[in-house]
């Protein structure tokens, strides 16, 4: 999955002014041709940093994902749902692997980046850190939060460095199936039971509000926006992802004659939806640390890494050194 | 304390709902750096898929059949240190590296030679792929002869040598390994059928008075 809603940090345009305004032009122009951008190329620092931000949250966001999907794994309903689901979860991790590479031909370790994770320095997708109470929870995940993922991915892929496209490209290919996993595993529970409709409206009501939230505010208009646009790291506002993702998954969940708990929510004459401005102010507690799951999910990557510690070590030799990926 | 979580499992995992701070992780992550090809159809050039982190060659080999095969069909694997490939500069695309670098006419290969693999990037944001094999004494004379037997594919952004002894390859009799591709089908969009599912429904309370 995952990744929307992307926090960069903000642009201070004076950071520019020691770049090499011929090698600045170069690089800008290279991207107007539609080139991408490869790890030997020269570059602002400033790109630099804001690319490697935005993959390495996004592979934290795969990792961390996994968590209130993988604890269902051994209660999802018949085998066949669990090897799909395990399927699917390990397609999760993977992902992570690929973007921590990505990120690593930026020259930042994967030391480093699984140091932040667990510090707590680094950010992953808000989402996370909401509970899945039942299983009905974690097919919304498996189909909306993949849908809102998939949106952002697509738009990612035609962004400008190289070695993100490529592992975007893989990605996106896995992802087909996560959606029609999720979505198979949601219309059953929506055509069954009297009861199993009940849970499923139960899931989509508690789940909606942070689906909202996902793509992340709406962009100012800033020098800060406008560069990452031109530079081709962010290639949609976080408003225009909102709307696509909308547009193509609420006629989905109202033609099971579900309903989402938004009264305002609604397609006007003019194409646009509207709906109630999402809790911005719960969103940015929750990013924060103060969500019901934050403590959780960090305390098991970190048990994660500890108890595997013996393994690594075991394997560790003084002579392989490390060296950043080639593409 | 410890964390309570709604799940059992993590419950039983009886973990301290805070860290401690002293607690310093070990820099354990800084494996050796591989680089990853794989054949995706028999009878086609390898493609470059990515890099996986590992203690030697053996253990990078294992990572990346898991990390790269394990989801699409897949014909063979090379593995290759990333050390051990050495590199051109990127040019821009539509143009070739083998004309704006200066490499000299290769001499003839001596007694010295052995095999270079040669990959090749037709444009830039895409997978470096296997141009082919040349005998050559050393990396600089392995792009010598890479451009006498390449150098008209056009365009050619970057070239990654590599010599073959180098590389650990999969072998013919290892295709098996990924023979059980058709026993996922549920990892396949295909196998939900889900337009049937709701037209079904949808028949059913339309139906329903
Ligand atoms: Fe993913
Ligand atoms: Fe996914």
């Amino acid at each position: 999955m995952y990744g929307g809603g992307s926090i960069f940090e903000p642009v201070k345009l004076d950071e520019l002014a020691h770049e090499d305004p011929v090698k600045l032009a170069e690089f800008e122009a290279r991207i107007q041709r539609g080139e991408k951008i490869e790890p030997d190329d020269w570059m602002p620092a400033l790109y630099r940093k804001q690319v490697i931000r935005m993959i390495e949250q996004h592979a934290h966001s795969e990792i961390i994902g996994a968590l209130p999907e993988g604890t269902w794994i051994t209660r999802a309903p018949g085998f066949r749902r669990k090897m799909a689901l395990l399927a699917k979860v390990q397609d999760e991790v993977g992902h992570a692997q690929l973007l921590y590479s990505a990120a690593e031909t930026l020259g930042k370790t994967r030391e480093q980046m699984t140091l932040d994770l667990i510090s707590g320095k680094s950010k992953y997708s808000n989402v996370f850190n909401y509970p899945t109470f039942t299983w009905a929870d974690s097919t919304v995940i498996s189909w909306l939060i993949d849908a809102g993922a998939i949106v952002n991915q697509m738009a990612n892929a035609r962004g400008s460095y190289g070695p993100y496209c490529r592992a975007l490209e893989r990605i996106c290919a896995e992802e087909s199936f996560h959606l029609k996993y999720g979505h198979d595993a949601v219309v059953y529970l929506a055509t069954g039971s009297s009861k199993q409709r009940q849970m499923i409206q139960e899931a989509l009501n508690r789940w909606w509000p942070p689906i909202m939230t996902f793509f992340g505010p709406a962009d100012k208009i800033s020098a800060h926006t406008e560069i990452l646009m031109r530079w081709k790291v962010k290639m949609a506002t976080n408003d225009e992802c909102r709307q696509q993702f909308l547009d193509m998954y609420v006629p989905k969940v109202w033609e099971l004659t579900l309903t989402l708990p938004d009264p305002l929510l609604r397609k006007n004459e003019a194409g646009t939806w509207e709906y109630t401005e999402p809790d911005w102010e719960e969103f940015k507690q929750v990013i924060n640390g103060k969500g019901t799951c934050n403590k959780e999910r960090l305390a098991v990557r970190r048990m994660a890494e500890e108890k595997g510690a013996w393994v690594r070590e075991a394997l560790l030799k003084p002579e392989a050194t490390y060296v950043k990926p080639l593409a | 304390m410890l964390l309570t979580s709604l799940d059992p499992r993590i419950n039983r995992l009886q973990v301290p709902a805070d860290w401690p701070n002293s607690a310093v992780k070990k820099q354990l992550d800084q494996w050796a750096t591989y680089e990853v090809f794989t054949q995706k159809r028999e009878n086609t050039p390898y493609a470059y898929v990515g890099p996986v982190h590992a203690p030697d060659l053996e253990v990078a080999f294992v990572f990346a059949k898991e990390q790269y095969s394990r989801r699409a069909a897949c014909f063979g694997l090379w593995v290759v240190k990333t050390q051990d490939i050495q590199h051109t500069p990127y040019v821009d695309d539509n143009e070739s590296v083998f004309n704006l670098l200066n490499i000299p006419a290769p001499a003839t290969a001596s007694e010295q030679s052995e095999a270079f693999e040669i990959f090749m990037l037709k444009k830039r944001g895409k997978a470096h792929t296997h141009a082919g094999t040349v005998l050559a004494s050393g990396y600089q004379n392995a792009l010598a002869q890479a451009k006498q037997q390449f150098g008209e594919q056009i365009p050619c952004v970057n070239i990654w040598v590599a010599p073959a002894a180098k590389i650990l390859k999969s072998s013919e009799e290892d295709k098996d390994w990924w023979l059980t591709l058709n026993e996922k089908k549920y990892r396949e969009p295909v196998a939900y059928k889900v337009l049937d599912k709701i037209n079904a429904f949808k028949n059913r309370t339309t139906n329903t008075p």
